[in-house]
């Protein structure tokens, strides 16, 4: 058992480096917004059940192709050949495309699970949340 | 119409082949592949029957349990029906647990005790209010410290799961468990009142009573009841069965553990544990199998001892060590349910438990925040 306890102390030391602490923050941010639109949005159960599968997914996508082009984007642009560079801007492209397809794709869908008015309303809701966020972000560095 | 139809179905192709043409890995599993290490005592006790010839010869007894035991997805399959607008999904997942079991007692030498299995579980999420689980845990135990023979026995559960409500979800179904002691057959009957990321009291039969307080995102106190326990191979290398010249008998135990515990998420890849508190209705048995079923109509358990003894201490520690990216599945209560189903019936038959590393509770703070962790939600534009 005192074993144990060591190990505990161990794995909190070898678990914590800066990686998942950043990992652990981005999770935080996205359970307070997922929290803030479920406030706003007031889905019924029924609706509720299908609304956030759907949403999740998108979610997931979305993060997926933006992180894609985050880590080619690692390298300096004055290190790029012309090749690298055009290929970046190419992918930069096709990732705004492709998030803005998955926008629409999406949208689709949560319209028909909960209809034009809530769709909007996530809309806004999506919206206060980032002025929220700015507004403590702005807090802070004051 | 028509056009109208082929124009979505065209943009539907055309968004899917963009996002393929960016080779974009998406996480397969909702589950995590989840290790948990977990060292279980039980404070010594005097037998106190001096009549009794194997207490006299035992003197005491206490328990040091560890375990190791993991739970990693095989398959996972969603299912959208485009009508309905359901997500339906099915789990599989490999288990497997080792546990060494060391009974203390004072007046013989030490005994390891061996469980260890592999098992498979099934879960299936309706995407509508059930979720059905089934359990198949085989394992076999035997004495490792002296010759015994190895004993193949399987636990096994089988549950429906109906979330009414975020709040409110029943359960019904059957477990064969050998938790409380010996093979038995129970109804599987669960009741939980709030929602599994908020304050909740549920009540699972035959395994567990639990309240659970999410303290903050990173702390869960939990106040519980469960009874812990299994059948054993004994070997009777210390002559303990004098009855009989038989190499090997059965010991089985069982207690009730009261106490509480608390859940400690470290961050996303490891978690830890401590619970302690009281064991009671600390009960012991030694029989003959062999015996047993040479005793032709007579009563099949008949046991060559068996102790109650009084109620003492517990403590329990556990590492959780948490693997793989997954799906997210936020304020999906039927997902919740899932994670809740595949924890409250735990890997082995041991009724430990990990928690519920991957259940999310929201932070109530938005201080904290930094540029980094917002880097997804906000563009330059929005400033």
């Amino acid at each position: 058992m005192k074993s144990l306890f060591k190990i505990i102390i161990l794995c909190c030391l070898f678990f914590c480096p800066g990686h998942s602490l950043a990992q652990g923050d981005k999770d935080k941010v996205e359970a307070i917004r997922v929290n803030f639109i479920s406030e706003r949005l007031k889905l019924t159960t029924n609706e509720s059940e299908k609304f956030w599968p759907v949403y999740n997914e998108y979610n997931d996508k979305v993060k997926a192709v933006r992180k894609n082009l985050r880590q080619s984007l690692k390298k300096a642009p004055e290190e790029l050949s012309d090749k690298e560079a055009e290929d970046l801007y190419q992918l930069d492209l096709k990732t705004r495309q492709a998030e803005f397809e998955l926008y629409k794709q999406y949208r689709d869908k949560i319209k028909a699970i909960i209809g034009a008015k809530k769709t909007m309303k996530l809309r806004s809701a999506e919206e206060d949340f980032k002025i929220e966020i700015i507004k403590n972000i702005k807090d802070k560095s004051d | 119409m028509c056009v109208g139809t082929i124009f979505l179905f065209s943009t539907q192709i055309k968004a899917q082949a963009t996002v393929d043409s960016l080779k974009v890995k998406l996480p397969k599993h909702y589950f995590k592949t989840v290790i948990v290490v977990d060292g279980y005592n039980k404070a010594n006790q005097k037998f106190t029957d001096t009549n009794d010839f194997t207490a006299k010869r035992l003197k005491s007894y206490g328990l040091k349990q560890f375990s190791l035991s993991f739970y990693t997805p095989l398959v996972s399959y969603t299912d959208v029906d485009t009508v309905k607008h359901t997500t339906k999904n099915t789990h599989i997942l490999l288990t497997g647990n080792y546990m060494r079991l060391r009974p203390v007692f004072e007046g013989i030498k030490q005994h390891d005790l061996i469980k260890m299995g592999f098992g498979l579980r099934f879960i299936f999420n309706s995407g509508k209010k059930g979720v059905w689980f089934v359990d198949t845990s085989p394992f076999i135990t035997r004495d490792a410290t002296y010759t015994s023979q190895g004993y193949f026995r399987m636990a096994s559960t089988i549950v429906y799961s109906h979330n009414v409500s975020e709040r409110f979800n029943w359960r019904i179904g059957a477990t064969k468990s050998f938790m409380w002691g010996n093979k038995n057959y129970w109804p599987f009957i669960g009741l939980r009142f709030g929602r599994l990321d908020k304050v909740h009291l549920s009540i699972q039969f035959p395994r567990s009573i639990n309240l659970n307080v999410p303290v903050g995102p990173k702390l869960t106190m939990s106040f519980y009841t469960k009874p812990q326990g299994g059948m054993y191979n004994f070997s009777n290398h210390d002559s303990i069965y004098y009855l009989s010249n038989a190499s090997t008998f059965s010991y089985t135990r069982y207690e009730l553990n009261s106490g509480f515990r608390a859940d400690v998420r470290v961050n996303d890849k490891f978690n830890f544990y401590v619970a302690g508190g009281i064991s009671s209705k600390n009960n012991i048995t030694f029989y003959s199998e062999k015996a047993n079923k040479a005793r032709q109509n007579l009563p099949y358990r008949t046991y060559f001892f068996k102790e109650n003894l009084g109620p003492t201490i517990f403590l329990n520690l556990g590492l959780v060590f948490k693997f793989g990216k997954t799906r997210t599945f936020y304020k999906d209560r039927n997902m919740y349910d899932v994670m809740d189903l595949n924890n409250t019936i735990d890997v082995g038959d041991n009724n430990g438990g990990a928690g519920n590393p991957q259940i999310p509770i929201t932070p109530k703070s938005k201080k904290d925040i930094n540029l980094q962790s917002v880097q997804d939600l906000i563009d330059y534009n929005d400033f």
